[in-house]
């Protein structure tokens, strides 16, 4: 499968159809995959695709990134959960469809946390998302490489994060608050969640915009409780659960909890899931007569 | 030669020493799954698994975030008070050598023109406690930097673990040799006459040559090299690796509060964020990513060495753990000593 | 405990309108002993800070030879200079400085002098130019061009009128093209263009200049075109600051950080530089 990401690399970059392939490589030690940029077909060895492969790439096809996107049209290979985060760049006009080459692969699951691999995929090291995910065959995609998966998600989505959400959601709210100012006490403010975020894609963030100061640049409970809600809420109804803030988060605030329950939320209120559909449009950005108002007291 | 030992079951003993003393003891606590220097009061809360914690001990030298100012506004008109800093006496247990290393690069930016006090006064409060290194993982590279699992720059005490768990101690400074004398009670003065379990030594990496990247990075054309651009694309521009970072130095000044009355405080910031020098005319002479992340590079292995006499990098590999897309400076490091 | 972040406080005893969102502070300073004691040097800068908003960076504007008071002239753009721009005759505000190195007037006597600025880059040409005129017969002839986008956004217009009148003084005026208005006298085009026309003589002369950084850069190479030596232009590189002493790691061109070793450059030690400014 590896073989075949290769060569279909080494093809579109030889017919000059893309300019550069955004795929997985090795690092020097062969021990954890990294991005790389391939632009030229000999290069095309250097991808690579195993369950290490977990750094949602898609982030590279958003406007921060300018040098990238001066190479020419890109092709990326991508997983399900990668191409529901393109589906809603799609959808929100930051990507044309046309514009990119998805090279989708199917996927067993990826793991969660590198130093857990042992070289061999099992569920215990995989994270809640992939036990949950219904897009192991690529949904949208230009080509898909690799043999069907035959895996079917459990009806009622369950995992570590799931039960996570429904322990504090059976909580008192003064417990669940005591819950998140320390979950969040950690921050470093070093917005990793948001530079990793292929939706977070604002040129100017919200808490770089200071007349007025909307979010208190510093570390401290207040400005940290602000920072990590309202990114939250600006990732409501689009957020895909990839996960990747979380994997990228240096002090562990476990963000999946608090962009799960919203995705939740919204599912309930909207019946709207973001990622499988290029054409639909979040929830929170368009209006609708159909829109409950029962939230309304 | 070790001056004293100490058996691992007597650490809460020191713990209570140091606590009685009226000090306070940091040491590796896991927090959120993960190993964190924190002050704490039992020698149960003190984990020995780990490589090194998740944050630098920069954290209680230069906080995350401190007042320096306050300030009020009323009808007696403006008044502005700075911040009295008195700071507590400080241990800081289960250092490693990397990292105790840093606290001269520090120092030397805190104090090369102007003495920052908020700096001095809290790093001239610690004592340094280090455990030479017996675990690492493929991160670590503080022999590629010219450090060892063992070195003992910035260290006051130096803990070395013998084969059967317990710790041979050396005093390198005057303050260490002071911290022993004043908490004698919680070290013997002989120990099993257990060997030394043997240190983790990470291999220097072949590629890389330190002197290279120096003369490299003084040559003025190598700013222009497309290589750096090459090298960096994959950068996100998030402030982990430099929140991390045990050298890494830089804030902002902010002020915060109404119109009646607030603080002002110093904030870590990176030099990784695309606002960090963006003028207010909306010219930025860092536009780039690359230019960012070559600044930091530069920070390390030419503004440092250069400007401060001190050392920018101390190979603790900790950069290197929290990249969410894993550039590994040591990659860039190889390219450099090209 | 010496407490580098400490500002003075400085009363508001004036306030200028140069241009449209510039304004000038005519500050004095609360402490009365500081009044006295409180020395400084042309090209220098200080940190200006609207409490509760925070501090912004920007020139000493008036010359070290006017005792008592200080002057400073920012433009309205951001957080801190929005904060000082509501500011009402009276108002006190926070002031760090003197920072960073000067220019070497002292070593310039005899010389003649050739100042050109652009835009909000005139205030610390300006604080050299009373300096030198306040000294005028230490030096020999004195030219000023200076240019802005606008007629309206031309900075210090009465002084320019003033310094035009004193005789001695030659003065050229310039707007970018489309920036004159129907009664504009000055010349009309960019800064390094008009400054070759105007051809200042580059004999036992001195240049200093300021502005946005791309036109230092035009402007260092009509001098040269001009026969100016490297050595004998100077400039002032004022990059974003914001401890202004060392420390906050974010004015540094290369190893130089601005705030210490600057931001008073000569054009040969800013071809040196890293190209990242």
């Amino acid at each position: 499968m590896e073989n075949a990401v290769r060569e279909k690399a080494k093809g579109l970059l030889t017919s000059g159809e893309v300019k550069v392939v955004i795929g997985w490589g090795w690092n020097r030690n062969g021990t954890r995959t990294t991005p790389v940029f391939i632009t030229r077909p000999e290069d095309a060895g250097r991808l690579v695709w195993n369950p290490l492969c977990v750094n949602n790439l898609s982030v590279y096809l958003t406007r921060k990134f300018k040098d990238i996107q001066a190479l020419g049209r890109p092709a990326i290979v991508a997983k399900g959960c990668d191409i529901k985060n393109i589906a809603v760049l799609v959808s929100e006009a930051q990507v044309k469809r046309e514009d990119v080459y998805i090279i989708g692969v199917t996927c067993d699951g990826v793991v969660y946390r590198q130093e857990l691999w042992k070289g061999e995929l099992t569920p215990n090291i995989m994270p809640t998302k992939c036990h949950n995910c219904d897009v192991r065959n690529p949904h949208i995609a230009d080509c898909v490489i690799g043999d069907r998966s035959g895996f079917v998600p459990p009806e009622a989505p369950a995992g570590m994060v799931f039960d996570r959400i429904k322990a504090l959601d059976a909580k008192e709210s003064a417990q669940r608050w005591e819950f998140w100012i320390k979950e969040f006490s950690r921050c470093v403010k070093c917005y990793a969640c948001r530079q990793v975020c292929s939706l977070c894609y604002c040129e100017r963030c919200i808490t770089e915009k200071n007349m007025p100061q909307w979010i208190e640049t510093s570390a401290h409970p207040r400005g940290n409780l602000s920072w990590n809600l309202t990114r939250a809420m600006h990732l409501a109804g689009r957020c895909t659960f990839c996960g990747e803030c979380e994997r990228a988060c240096p002090v562990n605030i476990p963000l999946n909890l608090v962009n799960q329950k919203l995705i939740t939320v919204v599912k309930d209120a909207f019946d709207y899931r973001s990622g499988y559909d290029a054409s639909a449009h979040p929830p929170m950005i368009v209006f609708s007569p159909e829109d409950k108002e029962n939230f309304i007291k | 030669m070790a001056d004293k030992f100490l058996k691992r079951e007597n650490l809460g003993r020191l713990i209570d020493s140091v606590r009685n003393g009226g000090a306070r003891f940091v040491a590796p606590a896991i927090d959120a799954r993960q190993a964190v220097y924190r002050a704490i009061s039992g020698a149960d809360e003190v984990t020995w698994d780990y490589i090194l914690p998740r944050n630098s001990f920069k954290d209680y030298l230069f906080p995350q975030t401190e007042v320096v100012a306050e300030y009020s506004i009323g009808e007696g008109g403006v008044e502005i008070r700075g911040r009295e800093l008195s700071p507590k006496d400080t241990v800081v247990f289960g250092s490693r050598p990397c990292e105790a290393a840093s606290l001269a690069s520090l120092r030397s930016v805190f104090t090369w023109d102007s003495v920052d006090e908020f700096y001095t006064a809290r790093e001239d409060k610690t004592t340094v406690v280090t455990v030479a290194c017996t675990n690492g993982d493929e991160a670590c590279f503080c022999t590629t930097v010219g450090l060892s699992p063992e070195s003992v720059a910035g260290s006051d005490v130096m803990l070395r673990e013998t084969a059967d768990g317990d710790f041979s101690v050396t005093a390198i400074t005057g303050r260490g040799r002071g911290f022993l004398s004043a908490h004698s009670a919680a070290f013997e003065d002989s120990g099993s006459g257990s060997a030394q379990k043997p240190l983790f030594v990470p291999e220097k990496i072949e590629g890389v040559d330190i002197s290279r990247i120096k003369e490299r990075l003084a040559r003025k054309e190598h700013y222009d090299d497309p290589v750096w651009a090459g090298l960096t694309r994959k950068c996100i521009g998030c402030g982990a690796c430099t929140f991390v970072c045990p050298t890494c130095h830089c804030f902002d000044i902010i002020d915060e509060g109404t119109a009646f009355e607030g603080e002002r405080r110093k904030n870590w910031d990176a030099c990784q964020f695309d606002s960090f020098t963006l003028h207010a005319s909306g010219h930025n002479p860092r536009d780039a990513q690359f230019k960012r992340w070559r600044n930091r590079f530069m920070c390390k292995f030419n503004f440092y060495p250069n400007k401060f006499n001190s050392r920018g990098c101390v190979g603790c590999g900790r950069c290197i753990r929290v990249c969410p897309v894993r550039l590994d400076i040591t990659e860039v490091m190889e390219e450099m000593s090209r | 405990m010496n407490n580098l972040y400490l500002p003075h406080l400085a009363t508001i005893e004036d306030i200028y309108e140069e241009a449209p969102d510039v304004r000038s502070f005519r500050l004095v300073f609360k402490d009365e002993r500081l009044r006295d004691t409180f020395d400084f040097k042309a090209g220098q800068f200080a940190l200006y800070s609207a409490f509760g908003l925070g501090e912004s960076t920007f020139c000493i504007a008036s010359p070290p030879t006017r005792k008592g008071y200080v002057q400073c002239t920012f433009r309205r753009t951001g957080r801190v200079t929005g904060g000082l721009a509501e500011m009402s005759i009276g108002d006190v505000i926070g002031f760090r400085g003197p920072y960073g190195n000067h220019f070497p007037v002292d070593d310039w006597k005899g010389r003649n002098m050739v100042f050109i600025a652009g835009g909000i880059g005139l205030p610390p040409v300006r604080s050299l130019i009373w300096n030198v005129l306040d000294r005028r017969e230490d030096f020999g002839n004195i030219t000023i061009v200076y240019g802005a986008r606008t007629a309206a956004d031309l900075v210090y217009k009465n002084e320019l009128k003033h310094w035009a009148g004193m005789g001695d003084v030659r003065v050229v005026e310039t707007v970018d093209p489309g920036g004159e208005t129907p009664d504009w006298k000055g010349k009309i085009g960019f800064v390094p263009t008009v400054l070759e026309e105007a051809a200042p003589s580059s004999k036992d002369a001195v240049a200093v200049t300021c502005g946005p950084p791309i036109m230092i850069k035009f402007v260092i190479n009509a001098l040269g075109k001009l026969g100016f030596a490297d050595g004998s232009i100077y400039t002032t590189l004022e990059n974003r600051m914001k401890c202004g002493i060392g420390k906050c790691g974010r004015c540094n061109v290369g190893d130089i950080y601005i705030c210490k070793e600057g931001p008073v450059y000569t054009a040969a030690e800013v071809k040196r530089m890293y190209n990242d400014f």
